[in-house]
């Protein structure tokens, strides 16, 4: 199938650089995320590959195609929109016959296709309704169907799940992820939902400012990040300067609240830190709570939920950290 | 290498060239012809500001700018003064009848309101029905004509231009922001004029000043009213027909300050309203307040009096129109000479109205959709110059772009004087503001990202231009074509400047009937434009009633 290779990507608005020569590859039936904080570039790099947004430099390849020249409506490639984009004015099957029919499909063809890929987003016999009678889940599953219909090269999705509520995200996640694997169309995904991008992906690029800070497996980022914001924006983390763990050298050191135990709870190898609890929040499956050190910084600590154990704020602790999984960064 | 134009502009780069052009030959290019017209001497060779100083010179017409500012000025205070406590009523009082007096209410907007001034003077003028009736009790009164009755007719024509906006944002008020004012210990007398009156004054200004304008660059009404009192719109139409020299140039004086007018109080406007926008973005109306029951009534009579006042001239021109004219004088025996009389001539001023009206109303849309989309879509400093040239016409009065287009297309490689597209053409440049307006509002109704669904599943920009947004475009479409129709179908001001021979109007025809004294024909004339109008409104209505039905 088709492989995306992206060469000094580079788009400016006004002054901004929104993308900022991002070079990047993209393996055929991967499932590749981009990450980051709003404004980041990442959706100006999606809509790059769309053709909604032209390249001041570089250049973008399908496979060996090179695509980044061509009109958005010859480009052969299925978009999942935030908003769903489902057409108002058409009929869930005339949503998703739009880019058959486009593609002169024959009408037989097109009948047979519409009703399986509704059968394929769980919404067989749905073809009738019109888009107003059907909830955000639904519209959602029929913008994918309109998209996987057509049979494209690329599958991009923008920020797909960010209008559901949070238990439908999950799952529509899960699902989204197991069609493209079925299917093994190459899919680029653009969230700014770390949890999700880490559950989706195959790999995930990390952007901030218009470039790319880290690429890499979900786990692979998150257990070894490159930078400090690739190590705050991934999940949680303490920032601890070296010298307040007694350990040499100028730089900062990353600290997950779960590589913290306290005391009791951990092997004897681990080094030790004394502190006193200054909040806690029980969460249910995990208890969250803050140890201010002797130096008057700040650890957070997440912890498995111990029912004989309340820890109040005030109480003298003494926590050890795993060795094993500090991060030190540049 | 990077092609010269990005694909996803070409459509909008195409439709604003084809925009530009338009609008630079049928607008800029007349207009400019105006400007170098009171410029030049009579022969039209040398450069010179004498006609600035020979009219400006001249108390007639120093006194036609003053009576124009203040006409123009009491009308919008009066309009002001009637409808915020109207609009107020409608949304914030128990007021029974509410759908029905907002219909009632905007009726005034798509009828002719020089209809409504001839009324006046059928009932209240010097021979008029209600003055005598009144003379025979003996009881007199002051005279309708000048400018009380011109201010009257306004007043009574143009409200529903401050009611519509003021009592839309009446209704956007968040009821939270007053409840604040209440709990800090504001009563609520004292929390509508500090809190809620300051959040809907810049709707209230905003239909000022439309009213204002539109007093500016009415014809009709003090060509009816005025008598002697010199008004700028009437001097100008006067002067153009009296000119003699080959060039225009009082009546290209005349022009050029009217413009100048119009588009400083816009301009003023623009800088006022922009840095004054209060949205409190309420998500929902606030609740109908609690009122006794004499508040109740007097809302309610004050209501229904206006809407019912402003409707009943109207109401009397169809009466009378059944009625037996003998010259002037009216006998009250019902009669359908008047229809006879008017259409026994011929009926080509109403085949005309509805093919005129027909045709320029397929061109405002064909101009000002497309026009819309490029300026809702496209940001750029192209599209805001497309956007404030589409404008333009708002601020230009109809007398003025038609003397422009006379001078501009009498002679040379395009002649259109004489023949029937200069009427279309010149109502079709008029009402583009208003379609650019409406479609761009329904523009901004519809998401981008569906135009980019449709083009990433397979469909060129003109493609998805033509299968996404014309079908969802097509209600709101539909009833700016019925409204524009409709505003072009009782045009006077531009009209009597361009009609001949056989392309007269109706509305030329009574424009004749009253300057030659035939009260019977004006009156059939004025009720046939009233039908003419009231029908495709009343069918619009029932199509949109359906519409929603069925969704």
């Amino acid at each position: 199938m088709t492989g995306i290779v992206i060469a000094g990507a580079t788009r400016s608005f006004g002054t901004v650089r929104a993308v900022d020569g991002v070079n990047l590859t993209v393996g055929d039936s991967e499932f590749f995320t981009l990450l980051g904080p709003s404004g980041c570039g990442k959706t100006t790099l999606l809509r790059m590959i769309a053709g909604f947004c032209e390249l001041d430099a570089g250049e973008i390849r399908f496979g060996d195609k090179r695509i980044d020249r061509l009109p958005a409506h010859t480009r052969n490639i299925g978009m999942v929109f935030q908003n769903y984009a489902v057409f108002p004015n058409l009929t869930v099957a005339g949503n998703v016959a739009y880019g058959l029919k486009a593609r002169r499909v024959t009408a037989a063809d097109v009948a047979r296709r519409v009703d399986e890929a509704l059968a394929l987003v769980q919404l067989a016999g749905y073809g009738e309704r019109w888009p107003h009678q059907l909830s955000g889940g639904q519209l959602q599953r029929v913008a994918i169907a309109r998209a996987l219909v057509i049979r494209p090269q690329v599958l991009l999705f923008d920020e797909p799940l960010s209008n559901l509520d949070a238990r439908l995200r999950v799952s529509m996640r899960g699902e989204i992820r197991e069609l493209q694997k079925s299917l093994g169309i190459t899919a680029i995904y653009v969230t700014h939902d770390q949890e999700e991008a880490m559950s989706v992906s195959d790999r995930i690029a990390l952007m901030q400012s218009g470039r790319l800070e880290q690429v890499g497996a979900p786990a692979e980022i998150y257990r070894n990040p490159t930078s400090r914001f690739a190590a705050e924006f991934m999940g949680t983390t303490n920032l601890v300067e070296a010298r307040a763990l007694g350990r040499g050298g100028a730089g900062m050191i990353s600290l997950r609240p779960e590589a913290l135990r306290l005391d009791a709870d951990a092997p004897a190898g681990w080094p030790r830190l004394g502190g006193s609890v200054a909040h806690v929040e029980v969460l249910g499956p995990i208890t969250r709570f803050d140890v201010r050190l002797g130096d008057g910084s700040l650890l957070k600590v997440a912890a498995l939920d111990e029912p004989h154990r309340t820890l109040t704020p005030g109480t003298s602790v003494t926590l050890a950290y795993d060795p094993a999984r500090i991060t030190v960064l540049p | 290498m990077r092609l010269a134009i990005p694909h996803q502009q070409r459509l909008p780069l195409a439709i604003a060239a084809l925009g530009f052009l338009f609008l630079g030959l049928f607008l800029l290019y007349p207009l400019f012809n105006v400007f170098s017209a009171s410029v030049l001497d009579g022969e039209g060779e040398k450069f010179t500001f004498a006609n600035y100083v020979k009219i400006l010179g001249r108390p007639f017409y120093r006194g036609a700018v003053i009576n124009t500012l203040t006409i123009g000025v009491a009308a919008t205070i009066t309009t002001i003064l009637i409808s915020v406590p109207f609009a107020f009523a409608l949304a914030r009082l128990p007021v029974p009848g509410k759908a029905a007096i907002i219909a009632l209410a905007a009726m005034p907007l798509v009828l002719p309101s020089f209809v409504s001034a001839y009324a006046i003077v059928l009932l209240l003028g010097r021979a008029g029905i209600v003055t005598q009736w009144l003379q025979s009790w003996g009881i007199g009164f002051g005279s309708i004509y000048g400018a009380g009755g011109i201010v009257l007719v306004y007043t009574l024509t143009l409200y529903p231009y401050v009611l519509l906006p003021t009592m839309a944002a009446f209704k956007a008020v968040d009821v939270s922001v007053e409840e604040a004012a209440q709990s800090l210990g504001s009563s609520p007398r004292r929390t509508l004029w500090t809190v809620t009156l300051p959040i809907v004054i810049p709707a209230i200004l905003a239909g000022g000043l439309l009213v204002f304008i539109e007093t500016l660059e009415n014809f009709g009404v003090p060509f009816v009213l005025a008598e002697d009192m010199p008004i700028f719109a009437v001097e100008a139409f006067k002067l153009f027909v009296g000119e003699t020299a080959p060039n225009p140039s009082s009546a290209g004086v005349l022009g050029v300050l009217l413009i100048a007018m119009t588009s400083l109080v816009l301009l003023i406007q623009r800088r006022f309203l922009s840095s004054r926008r209060f949205s409190t973005g309420a998500r929902s109306a606030p609740p109908i307040l609690r009122v006794g029951l004499g508040l109740r009534i007097l809302a309610t009579t004050y209501c229904w009096a206006i809407v019912l006042l402003a409707l009943v001239p109207f109401f009397a021109i169809v009466v009378l129109s059944f009625m037996e004219f003998r010259g002037p004088v009216l006998h009250p025996n019902f009669s359908l000479a008047n229809f006879t009389a008017l259409f026994e001539r011929s009926t080509r001023p109403l085949l005309n109205t509805l093919m005129f009206a027909t045709l320029a109303a397929v061109g405002v849309t064909l101009v000002g959709v497309p026009i819309a989309y490029v300026v809702t879509r496209m940001r750029s400093a192209m599209a805001s110059l497309l956007d404030v040239i589409a404008t333009l016409p708002f601020a230009v009065a109809g007398t003025v772009l038609a003397i422009g287009f006379v001078v501009s297309f009498n002679s040379g490689w395009l002649i259109l004087t004489g023949g029937p597209f200069i009427m279309v053409l010149v109502y079709t440049v008029r009402k583009v503001p208003f379609a650019v307006r409406s479609s761009s509002a329904i523009l901004h109704q519809i998401d981008p990202s569906l135009e980019e669904a449709s083009i990433s599943l397979g469909r060129s920009p003109l493609q998805t231009f033509g299968r996404i947004l014309v079908p969802l475009m097509l209600g709101g479409i539909l009833s700016g074509f019925v409204l524009t129709w409709v505003t072009i179908a009782s045009e006077l001001s531009a009209t009597v400047v361009l009609y001949s021979g056989q392309w007269r109007t109706l509305t030329v025809v009574m424009f004749q009937a009253l300057e030659g004294g035939g009260g019977g024909i004006a009156t059939a004339a004025a009720s046939t434009l009233i039908i003419v109008t009231l029908l495709p409104i009343a069918l619009l209505y029932r199509l949109v009633r359906r519409y929603e039905l069925s969704t």
